[in-house]
């Protein structure tokens, strides 16, 4: 009762800021007129975008609307690519279009700002808001600015840059390594687990330095690990840094950020100060910030109940994608932000229809990173439900990663992207 | 005699925390998976894990080469997910992935694809 209390409080604190925003108080878009009722989406990421296509594939008379400010997505699985030459922007974006017109999913590009659960609506930043029977809140995550107070202000953030949404920032990164002149030094600075994305601070400093081996091969990279060890596919990292990039890649265990002198280009470390030419800090991360009354665990993360994906907080509120908090082994990448989008469509379509949700669901996840431009490495695992605690735990025997990076799993990984972004928005 | 109790209680909390750290901590009890689901939506669910790497509904994306499933035959299927299972077909990830899925569950899934159109 008192974290009901609790995240009721929160709830309304979120709403009165968006009306701090300037919202005016136009007329709401009609109460939800359709015969199967209205679905609202809020993110239209792996987790949202799936899960918008597959309620319209299991009940079409269902209306889905979706609301996502960007006008098309880009991808952050091989967005490290682009950072590495191998691939452009345009190679990893792709248009919202085939949603609605094949789907008929209605896009609403505008930010949600507020969730009013009492007259269950969406505010939106432009917009009249959305009103809806169910809603499904997928933000992916945002930054704890916070943990590193210079980094603050806007100007900061747009010198030191994240790139961990990938978007304007994976291509001003990219212009930032190739400004950089030869005998620099890139230092990645990555948060404590939990954060989006395991192997990706790993694959990113992999794709950097192939950049810099073949066209500045003075250049250095130092990877600063909150973490005492490489938190995913540690030995297939590591040999990959000792065969392809003795001498570019320095990896630093242990070296948690603590702030950074942005006119100093330095990362401040617990111990010490670090330099570079080029920096790209990762802060810590928690559910975005529309997510924030449903936070359940450590001030970050979104518990739900794993048969219908409904908030632990407040009920009717649907939640999936990186601001879950996980089961155990369980990552925030796109694979399972994609699987949990069709196990949640899957969920509201049957609570629409009077039916029972899925009472044993499954949830498989494949993360392939390249190392190279064309050597790639995997970690796969298989999570079904616990009936006992209610946990979706990994099936024992099954899962696993590579046995050695090998360029057929580099083509796989190519292939893997073309078929999820179809499978998410195509 | 309170500092006395004090120090009498200090170490009987100091025994009880040495009595317990010895013990090493017990294996969590496997996990009590529920039933699968083989019914109509229960299948669909399985089978939409797929669809990450092999395409919507079993159809690959143009220019992918992981193998298409809508339209094979169930058996093709189920065998040569058998033979993943059994790690007696050479693979990267789908030996690791075929694990996680019991016999009815495979069959269930090769049934789904096999009759869905190419």
């Amino acid at each position: 009762m008192e974290r009901f209390s609790n995240s009721r409080r929160r709830f309304l604190e979120a709403s009165a800021a968006g009306v701090a925003l300037g919202l005016t108080g136009c007329a709401s878009t009609p109460p939800p007129g359709p015969k199967g009722g209205r679905v609202a989406i809020i993110g239209g990421g792996y987790g949202g975008a799936t899960a918008a296509k597959y309620i319209r594939m299991l009940d079409s008379s269902i209306e889905v609307v979706l609301i996502e400010p960007n006008e098309v997505f880009v991808s952050c699985p091989m967005s490290n690519m682009v950072l590495g030459g191998f691939l452009t922007m345009n190679d990893i974006t792709t248009p919202y279009t085939a949603l609605a017109q094949r789907h008929g999913v209605r896009i609403v590009r505008d930010m949600a700002t507020a969730i009013d659960m009492e007259k269950k609506q969406v505010r939106l930043a432009k917009g009249d808001p959305v009103a809806f029977d169910r809603l499904i809140v997928s933000p992916g995550i945002d930054f704890m600015w916070e943990a590193l107070p210079a980094m603050g202000s806007a100007e900061a953030q747009s010198q030191v840059l994240h790139a961990w949404k990938a978007g304007p920032q994976t291509a001003a990164l990219r212009r930032q390594l190739e400004a950089m002149p030869d005998g620099g030094t890139y230092v990645l600075s990555m948060p404590e687990a939990p954060y989006r994305c395991p192997p990706g601070p790993y694959e990113r400093a992999c794709q950097v330095a192939a950049y810099f081996k073949a066209r500045k091969p003075r250049s250095k990279v130092i990877l600063l690990d909150a973490n005492p060890d490489v938190t995913s596919k540690g030995p297939l990292f590591k040999k990959a840094w000792a065969d392809l990039y003795k001498g570019i890649i320095e990896y630093r265990p242990n070296s948690k950020a603590t702030d950074v002198d942005v006119r100093g280009s330095t990362v401040k470390l617990e111990f010490g100060d670090v330099r570079g030419a080029v920096l790209n800090v990762l802060p810590p991360m928690k559910a975005g910030a529309i997510a924030a009354p449903f936070i359940t665990a450590n001030n970050r993360w979104c518990a739900i109940d794993w048969l219908t994906y409904e908030s632990k907080a407040v009920k009717g509120v649907h939640i999936l994608g990186d601001s879950l908090l996980p089961g155990p082994l369980m990552p925030k990448s796109a694979t399972m932000a994609n699987g949990q989008g069709k196990a949640c469509a899957a969920a509201v379509v049957a609570l629409m229809q009077g039916q029972p949700p899925n009472n044993s669901p499954t949830l498989v996840n494949t993360c392939y990173s390249m190392v190279s431009d064309k050597l790639a490495i995997h970690v796969a695992s298989v999570h079904k439900y616990d009936g006992g605690d209610g946990q979706m735990k990994t099936v024992p025997g099954s899962g696993g990663v590579s046995a050695a990076m090998n360029e057929t799993e580099g083509a796989y990984t190519m292939n893997w992207a073309r078929n999820i972004w179809a499978d998410t928005l195509g | 005699m309170k500092r006395f109790s004090l120090a009498a209680a200090l170490c009987a909390m100091a025994f009880a925390a040495a009595a317990q750290q010895p013990a090493p901590a017990a294996p969590p009890p496997p996990p009590a998976f529920a039933p699968s689901n083989l019914t109509v939506p229960g299948v669909r669910a399985l089978a939409a894990n797929c669809a990450a790497c092999h395409g919507t509904e079993g159809k690959s994306a143009p220019g992918s080469s992981v193998a298409a499933l809508a339209g094979r035959s169930a058996a093709e299927i189920a065998d040569i997910m058998a033979q993943f299972k059994e790690g007696k077909r050479q693979a990267t990830v789908m030996h690791q992935i075929a694990k996680g899925y019991s016999e009815p569950e495979i069959h269930a899934i090769a049934q789904y694809f096999s009759r869905l159109p190419r």
